[in-house]
């Protein structure tokens, strides 16, 4: 059983207009069987924090194509992409790569 | 950014959604008679005979209008055993009876090349598949060479070098050779010789392949070493993606398939790509780097090793028309798992560029049609402002002519190759702080200080320099080279002793020159 | 899984893996290779010679915010002076929105800002002005034909405007590797025949126009701007429809995730494609109105101004349309005027 964990989960590059505009949200995740990773955090996301058109973000069970994802200032393809366990305090930043130039 | 800049054109028009269902009175657009069985392009109903006659049609077209392949010429057919390449043997052989009134009249002969290590099968599947393989092979008729891709560890490096040869490919020629080949028929038949000069060339063959047969005579090439088998399936474990093993399979094959055709005087080989392949194709490859030489890669003939000429004439044909073909008039084809049978579509850029055109095919009927236009408007010269000779160093796998420049130059190849990404950030930021002059610009000038940190050239690099763009880019997905059938290792090491040596003499000469110079001016 | 530390400074975490080599390194180490590749760019590709005044177009998105941040960091080494010409397209709530962003940048990069305006230089259109006078016309797609049309030609007046030799504008790796698989897709032969190029040398008095960014992937671009904390504005044009670009656009970030060089692929594929003289854009001559480069009388801008004036405007379009082959005067006006 996994700890309740607090993490930082930040939206930018546009991605924040299908979460209500808002950036930066404090998010506890409630304590469960599995360790929480990046691939059900997305999951949790999708339930609780995204507002509209869930394709414009997740596509199958990752992050649409030209999303980054960041944990922690790096980038997750360095840290096992969905399988990195997350730790309290974390920080996960997803930017869009997809708006405006 | 926003595009508009560059793309405001209004897309091409459309196909509109496809036409109306048949209603159950409909008849062949053809011939207003027949039943139809058969819908191609949007809307156009055939019945059986119409679609037969439109299909042989087109063949016959794609080779007529080329004038490429000349009476009497020994061809070999490219066969997979799948639809497109069955299609197209077929097609010969109807095209050869005497029957047809505009009869092919060059000389056929079949290949099939084995790939069942390359894509881990088993002895007994491999076993299976090749006595299907012969069993049609046999109802053919043509001559024909089995040969399994572990043969291409006993190739020999000069399959590698461009056999340059006067090409008879102009109007004149075609049409002498047209006449002399009528005369000789004429002769052979008021002599009661033969019915027919191909099966006459044909018989005079049927000696040879069966030496490969394994239940004739044995022979050294019929079948290969487990050593070799083994050396194959270690290679093809060696690459670590599904893009470079699907790369590496077809450069093999080609060689393979090039180097038989020379043993055996075929100065033509045939492949069935079909109009959808070939769309894929050319899409996958300009993904792949390979812009430069998308004609080649995909237009009706491909010259590139000079004496073969490649030739594809099938590429009038959709895969949907190959395969109603082959279902109604019973044209038999071998189904063999390649390397990405069952692979997810993300498992190789060929896969995704597959599943992307196909999908993008049924929201847009016009796109393949629209890619493959597109691909007879690419001719096979580099472009102009591309410096590069016409008979520069040729790339030792593709065997194409080099797209490369020097590196860090201001191209893709530049930047991809540039030695900045391996400076320290010291050096980095002294590199940016110094060069105001722009003492590189050239980026050509030997011992500049831009190429002062490059590594020791050591026989991995030896290859890599004799590469194209693209073939670069998938050897990257090797660990080592080594496991590289002998051929490619000794000509690579051929190659750069030859530059070698030629350099030491242009050295010399330019000492020479100099010294003439000063004799002259003093 | 640990993130491996940075193959530059072997000290720091690396933060990102390069997409060209697959080198894992830190931000500091990456933004630095970052400016020097740009600075590479330039030097060896000779875009902007010692005493350029160079106009960068900003837009307030990620690339133009991006360039025009490295461009200030190697303007000093380079012997540039550097102004920014934003263009006011007259969108509504977009645009303003954009240009506040941009206004922030010159502000705190200390660059000399101009901005004009649609409305000014063509006579009070602005695009809202077009958007509901081509309303009923399959609007999306032909708002953005004119505000292509109309949008270089008002970076070259404003370039012209601030003194500027050249014009730089921020397409990325991304942006021609997108435009070469869409012009495959859609059978555009004369736009691949000019493609590929880092910009155009300026013919018939038009500035040279060059992208210093071309051989940066969007993910760098991002990443960049993420490690040097620019703010920058991304927000989707309101007219933007983008629905062919879409799929080339998906199509790549799908083919990036197999190949992470697919983008700078894609660049070199674009920069070798040979094409058969036929399909070449001919030499074109200057516009009978403006002077700008044309292939016709008049120039795509003028024709099309011309084409609203009238009440018009699906016709000024339109005719370009029954063209034989040829993709029309735009685009051959476009290749003259630069390689974009």
């Amino acid at each position: 059983m996994a700890a309740p964990l607090s993490v930082e989960v930040e939206f930018g590059g546009g991605a924040e207009l299908l979460f209500d505009g808002v950036k930066k949200h404090q998010v506890t995740l409630p304590g469960q069987e599995e360790p929480w990773d990046i691939r059900n955090l997305l999951v949790w996301i999708k339930k609780n924090l995204l507002k509209e058109r869930p394709e414009l973000f997740i596509q199958g069970d990752s992050v649409r194509p030209g999303i980054l994802v960041l944990i922690n200032d790096a980038d997750w393809e360095l840290l096992g992409e969905l399988d990195y366990q997350l730790q309290d305090q974390d920080s996960v930043l997803f930017i869009s790569t997809l708006h405006g130039g | 950014m926003c595009q508009v800049g560059e793309d405001y054109a209004e897309p091409p028009p459309r196909e509109s959604l496809p036409a109306p269902r048949l209603g159950c009175g409909q008849k062949c657009v053809k011939c207003k008679q027949g039943e139809p069985v058969v819908v191609i392009r949007a809307g156009d109903a055939f019945c059986r005979d119409c679609f037969k006659a439109f299909y042989i049609h087109k063949f016959r077209a794609m080779i007529g209008k080329n004038r490429l392949i000349f009476p009497g010429e020994k061809v070999l057919l490219a066969w997979s055993g799948g639809p497109s390449s069955s299609s197209m043997v077929w097609q010969v052989l109807e095209g050869l009876s005497q029957h047809s009134a505009k009869r092919l009249r060059f000389v056929p002969g079949v290949i099939y090349v084995d790939e069942g290590a390359a894509c881990g099968r088993s002895l007994e599947d491999r076993a299976k598949t090749l006595a299907e393989v012969k069993q049609v092979l046999h109802t053919v008729g043509f001559p024909w060479h089995v040969v399994s891709l572990e043969e291409v560890f006993g190739l020999p490096p000069s399959v590698l070098r461009c056999c340059p040869q006067e090409l008879a490919g102009t109007e004149g020629a075609y049409k002498a050779a047209v006449d002399s080949f009528l005369q000789h028929q004429h002769t052979l038949q008021v002599e009661g010789a033969g019915d027919s000069y191909s099966l006459a060339r044909g018989d005079e063959e049927q000696s040879w392949p069966q030496s490969q047969d394994p239940h004739g005579p044995p022979s050294p090439a019929a079948s290969p070493s487990a050593a070799q088998t083994e050396a194959l399936c270690r290679l093809f474990e060696s690459v670590q993606t599904l893009t470079a093993k699907e790369e590496l399979l077809q450069t093999l094959r080609s060689h393979l398939i090039l180097h038989v055709a020379r043993a055996h005087g075929y100065s033509k080989v045939m492949t069935g790509d079909s109009c959808t392949r070939l769309a894929i194709k050319l899409m996958t490859n300009l993904a792949l780097g390979r812009g430069a030489f998308l004609a080649w890669d995909t237009g009706f003939s491909d010259e590139r090793h000079g004496d073969v000429v490649v030739v594809r004439p099938m590429r009038d044909h959709t895969l949907k028309e190959v395969a109603f073909y082959n279902r109604l008039f019973a044209v038999p084809s071998v189904f063999t798992p390649a390397v990405d049978t069952k692979a997810p579509e993300k498992a190789s850029i060929h896969r995704l560029m597959e599943a992307f055109i196909l999908q993008l095919q049924a929201q847009f009927p016009s796109t393949v049609s629209t890619v493959y236009r597109t691909s007879e408007k690419l001719v096979k010269a580099p472009r102009e402002d591309c410096a590069g000779e016409p008979e520069g160093p040729r790339c030792l796998l593709c065997l194409c002519i080099l797209d490369i420049d020097a590196a860090d130059s201001a191209t893709a190849f530049g930047a991809q190759t540039s030695t900045l990404s391996q400076m320290p950030p010291s050096a980095l930021q002294a590199e940016a702080g110094t060069r105001t002059a722009p003492c590189c610009a050239v980026g050509r000038a030997p011992g500049c200080c831009w190429k002062a940190c490059r590594r020791e050239h050591d026989s991995q690099t030896q290859v890599i320099q004799q590469l194209c763009y693209s073939c670069r880019g998938n050897m990257k997905d090797l660990p080592s080279l080594d496991p590289l059938p002998p051929y490619i290792l000794a000509e690579a090491q051929l190659r750069s002793q030859r530059a070698r040596v030629m350099q030491e003499i242009q050295d010399y000469l330019i000492e020479d020159s100099d010294a003439e110079t000063e004799t002259t001016q003093s | 899984m640990p993130a491996p530390t940075c193959a530059s400074c072997h000290t720091a975490r690396a933060a990102l893996r390069r997409p060209r080599s697959g080198q894992a390194l830190c931000g500091p180490c990456f933004c630095t290779a970052f400016e020097a590749e740009v600075l590479h760019t330039v030097v060896a590709g000779r875009l902007l010679p010692p005493g350029a005044v160079v106009a960068v177009g900003a837009s307030g998105g990620k690339d133009s915010t991006v360039l025009a941040h490295v461009l200030r960091e190697l303007a000093p080494r380079l012997g540039l002076t550097l102004r920014l010409v934003a263009v006011d397209e007259g969108i509504g709530g977009y645009r303003d929105a954009a240009l506040a962003a941009v206004r922030r940048q010159a502000e705190r990069w200390g660059l000399p800002l101009t901005i004009v305006a649609y409305e000014d230089l063509f006579g009070g259109w602005t695009m809202d002005a077009v958007a509901r006078s081509t309303a009923g016309t399959g609007r999306g797609r032909s708002c953005c034909t004119f505000c292509g049309v109309l949008r270089r030609r008002a970076l070259e007046e404003g370039a012209r405007l601030v003194g500027a030799t050249h014009v730089v504008t921020g397409h990325n790796a991304d942006d021609v590797a997108e435009t070469v698989l869409m012009n495959f897709l859609r059978g555009d032969a004369a736009r691949l025949a000019r493609g590929g190029g880092l910009g155009s040398a300026g013919e018939g008095g038009a500035l040279p126009r060059c992208r210093p960014l071309q051989f940066a992937s969007q993910k760098e671009v991002v990443l960049y701007a993420h490690f040097r904390r620019l703010d920058y504005f991304s927000e989707e044009c309101v007219y933007a429809p983008r629905a062919f670009r879409g799929h080339a656009r998906e199509l790549l970030k799908r083919l990036e995730a197999v190949r992470p060089t697919a983008a700078l692929d894609l660049v070199h594929s674009a920069e070798r494609l040979a094409l058969a003289p036929a399909v070449r854009p001919p030499r074109p001559g200057a516009c009978s109105r403006c002077g700008a480069l044309a292939s016709r009388a008049l120039c795509q801008a003028c024709a099309l101004l011309d084409g609203l004036a009238r009440g018009r405007p699906r016709l000024a379009i339109g005719e370009h349309k029954h063209e034989p082959r040829d993709e029309g005067p735009r685009s051959r006006a476009q290749a003259a005027a630069a390689a974009f």
